[in-house]
């Protein structure tokens, strides 16, 4: 089916070191954000461009990397059922994970639909068919639940207090706690700034 | 041996398994090929455009196990357009129309269609197994052709897919009658599942041995299902929201302690935090455990996990779990022979927790690791250089340094004398990917000491075209060579085009190749197949005095007995 190896000569090799020093090893190479603005949907009909003294544009622009296609070699069912980055995209479209004690399912809802906590509160209770979820937020101490959120820095914070704008900026995601749970797990204080 | 029998000969070829072995028993003499061709029950075809099921039916009529691999594997990472090809159609229509048995059909990064699955599942009474590893092209419905005609079924395993999902009723197409079912996956389905069906399904197979859930199977129901099948091996969780449901909690974890057989465990692809303690009580015999799609679990909760795991073979997880993390894995899991560490953040930003510290402590605490695939942030030559001498077995050594050209972060210097001590101390590597800051100088060690390895991957590394001729000329047993975004052309590309009659495939990207080199490979070497890449509408193929300075964006070659395929579509040249 397939042929068997078949006996080559082997052409001479050509020893030699390199001997050049790293950095004029690295003005040779395309440097790699040159690279990555050209990369994508990339003519590469032009001659490849060569770059001096790129050593420190490397490190610059963290965003510039994520453009190169097919890099970091993760498979792409990979990127998309796991990491930061579809974790981050969907944090950016507002979208965010929210839990509440006693139900097994998570829920995931777009806070970027809402306009404001008392919008919030009726979406969540809807989301988890139960009333009173909503009075939470803005009622503190007359019930069941309070709603908290993860923010930023991953410190857990009470809804309402933040301005609504700073508050979808800085949440990502969300859980419906018992009020008698709620005491002594390490809530951050209020007014505390992220 | 040509004094007995062909059943007494045929009779001890069926001890040889391996496909490697079986082609060398059938160069022999006359008589054996023909003994071997009969008697060949699993066929293995790494690149399903090398041949064409017509030849492969003339030469096997009598096979039952058919393996075939599509795309070349940079697909993975988006580097083939849509639409390539690797279709599996006409291989499924050709096998249908012959006599062939076939029982089993594994397909890796191929085309498949809900038609192709309908013709499977109808033209073969024995189908026992299907497997699909990064296929794509299908949908739900090709499932339930499957379920309802394949009456002696026993695998269904779907493993990291494209699938449509039509929240159809896929599972209740299984007949209540069916009863055979060994392997049952489905963790790459996005949609919900029926677990009325699904409960019943697992209820009425004894001899269930694994099954994988995906993220729409709650906890509730996972109790149930490992209630029904305490017989399971190999486990994997779909969806894992342990908020305090007591009820839920306790069933689940009576559930699993009844699981004295399970060897391994995976998914937990929507997974809380808290959740791992209810599988403590059966890590003890854990063989192999995935937790590489659990990124909500807390480094600390898997340290927790894997202290109990001593008879770990197996671990694949995110760089979530730290150097801390991997020392405790070196100091546990003595068994160890795979690790795989995932990158969390894809930007390499600034939290990345594993570093040449935790593959260090790895190499140095499991005497039996063999393949690795790591990714990091940083590495330097000395830790290389230990962990050579720490292992030398390995078989496949895959580190990724996630920032491109990335040098030894402690001298600065190039990682080729790191790269070097590892092919030079592990005699038996048969697979290596390379990465950060790398001259032609590792291409000269990989040209000289990887005298078994089979397949090399290159990124963003290299001078000229030297770095290339080392791996062309030294590799003798290389069978895939896989380069992107290296300084590579022409004068490498043509040195000896002979090499690829004894290789697979060859794949160069955004390398220095130009139109012109790839014509003069292609009239060089009629038994190629020449492939150009062009998704740009702008690289027309022009036929003017420029093509010696025409870059080639993506090359794919690979050798061929049946010529130029006629799928092709427009955005890839033939040459």
């Amino acid at each position: 089916m397939e042929k068997g190896g078949v006996e080559h000569e082997i052409t001479e090799l050509r020893l030699g070191l390199p001997g050049r020093d790293v950095t004029e090893k690295m003005m040779k190479k395309r440097g790699f954000t040159e690279m990555i603005m050209t990369s994508s949907g990339s003519n590469s009909d032009e001659s490849g461009v060569v770059s001096g003294g790129d050593v420190e544009k490397i490190n610059e622009s963290p965003t510039a990397k994520s453009q190169v296609v097919g890099w970091p070699p993760v498979c792409s069912y990979r990127r998309k059922n796991n990491c930061k980055e579809a974790w981050t995209t969907k944090v950016g479209l507002g979208y965010v994970k929210v839990s509440m004690d006693g139900v097994p399912y998570l829920r995931k809802m777009d806070l970027g639909s809402s306009q404001g906590y008392d919008d919030l509160a009726f979406a969540l209770d809807k989301l988890f068919g139960v009333r009173g979820i909503g009075v939470a937020l803005k009622d503190g101490d007359n019930c069941k639940y309070v709603t908290i959120y993860e923010d930023k820095d991953g410190d857990w914070m009470l809804a309402g207090d933040v301005p609504w704008g700073m508050f979808i900026e800085s949440c990502k995601r969300l859980r419906i706690m018992k009020r008698s749970d709620a005491t002594g797990f390490g809530l951050q204080p209020r007014g505390v700034d992220e | 041996m040509n004094y007995f029998p062909d059943e007494v000969i045929e009779h001890v070829f069926d001890f040889v398994t391996s496909h490697k072995d079986r082609h060398s028993i059938s160069l022999v003499c006359k008589s054996w090929f023909k003994i071997e061709r009969y008697s060949r029950q699993n066929v293995f075809i790494g690149n399903c455009y090398a041949i064409n099921p017509e030849r492969l039916l003339r030469r096997f009529p009598c096979f039952k196990s058919l393996t075939l691999k599509g795309k070349p594997h940079f697909a993975d990472f988006n580097l083939v357009p849509h639409g390539w090809g690797g279709f599996v159609q006409p291989w499924i229509e050709a096998l249908a129309r012959s006599r062939v048995g076939l029982e089993e059909l594994r397909l890796k990064r191929m085309v498949v269609t809900d038609e192709s699955l309908e013709l499977l599942s109808r033209s073969f009474v024995n189908f026992k197994s299907l497997v699909l590893v990064s296929c794509e092209g299908f949908s739900t419905d090709g499932l339930a052709s499957i379920a309802s005609n394949c009456r002696h079924l026993q695998d269904l395993d779907l493993q990291e897919n494209e699938i449509d999902d039509h929240r159809g009723q896929w599972l209740s197409c299984f007949p209540e009658t069916y009863t055979s079912l060994v392997t049952l996956n489905f963790a790459c389905l996005e949609g919900e599942t029926n677990l009325v069906a699904l409960e019943r399904l697992v209820a009425r197979s004894p001899n269930l041995r694994s099954l994988k859930l995906n993220r729409a199977v709650p906890l509730d129901a996972l109790a149930r299902l490992m209630a029904c099948a305490p017989q399971i091996v190999d486990l994997g969780v779909g969806s894992y929201e342990d908020e305090q449901d007591s009820e839920s909690c306790l069933k689940l974890q009576a559930a699993i302690r009844k699981c004295t057989s399970l060897r391994s465990l995976s998914g937990f692809l929507e997974a809380a935090p808290h959740c791992l303690s209810a599988f403590h009580p059966v890590c003890h015999n854990l063989t192999s455990l995935n937790l590489s799609y659990a990124a909500e679990i807390h480094g600390s909760h898997l340290i927790k996990l894997i202290e109990h795991c001593k008879k770990l073979q197996r671990l694949w997880i995110l760089d979530s779990i730290g150097d801390k993390g991997l020392e405790v894995v070196a100091s546990t899991c003595k068994e160890l022979q795979e690790l795989r560490v995932f990158p969390t953040d894809l930007q390499g930003g600034g939290n990345t927790a594993v570093t040449e510290d935790g593959l260090v402590a790895i190499s140095a605490g499991c005497p039996k690791l063999h393949s690795i695939l790591y990714f990091c942030q940083q590495m330097t030559n000395a830790a290389l250089i230990t962990v050579a001498k720490n292992c030398p077995n390995f078989i496949r050594f895959r580190l990724c340094i996630l920032e491109p050209h990335k040098p030894d972060h402690v001298t600065s210097q190039p990682l080729d004398e790191g790269f070097g001590a590892i092919v030079q101390a592990c005699k038996n590597l048969k697979r290596l990917s390379v990465s950060g800051l790398l001259t032609d100088q590792v291409f000269l060690y990989i040209g000289m000491y990887a005298t078994e390895l089979e397949m090399l991957s290159i990124a963003f590394a290299g001078d000229t075209d030297k770095g290339m001729l080392y791996v062309l000329n030294g590799c003798k047993k290389m069978r895939k060579l896989e380069i992107r975004d290296s300084p590579f052309g022409d004068a490498a590309l043509l040195a000896d085009v002979n090499k690829y009659e004894t290789m697979r495939s060859l794949w160069m990207s955004s390398c220095e190749v130009t139109l012109g080199g790839c014509k003069r490979l292609a009239r060089k070497a009629p038994w190629l197949n020449v492939e150009i890449i062009n998704e740009n509408d702008n690289n027309r193929m022009e036929e003017n005095g420029y093509e010696g300075r025409q870059k080639v964006d993506k090359l794919y070659l690979y050798r061929t007995v049946v010529g130029t395929r006629v799928d092709a579509p427009p955005f890839v040249w033939i040459l």
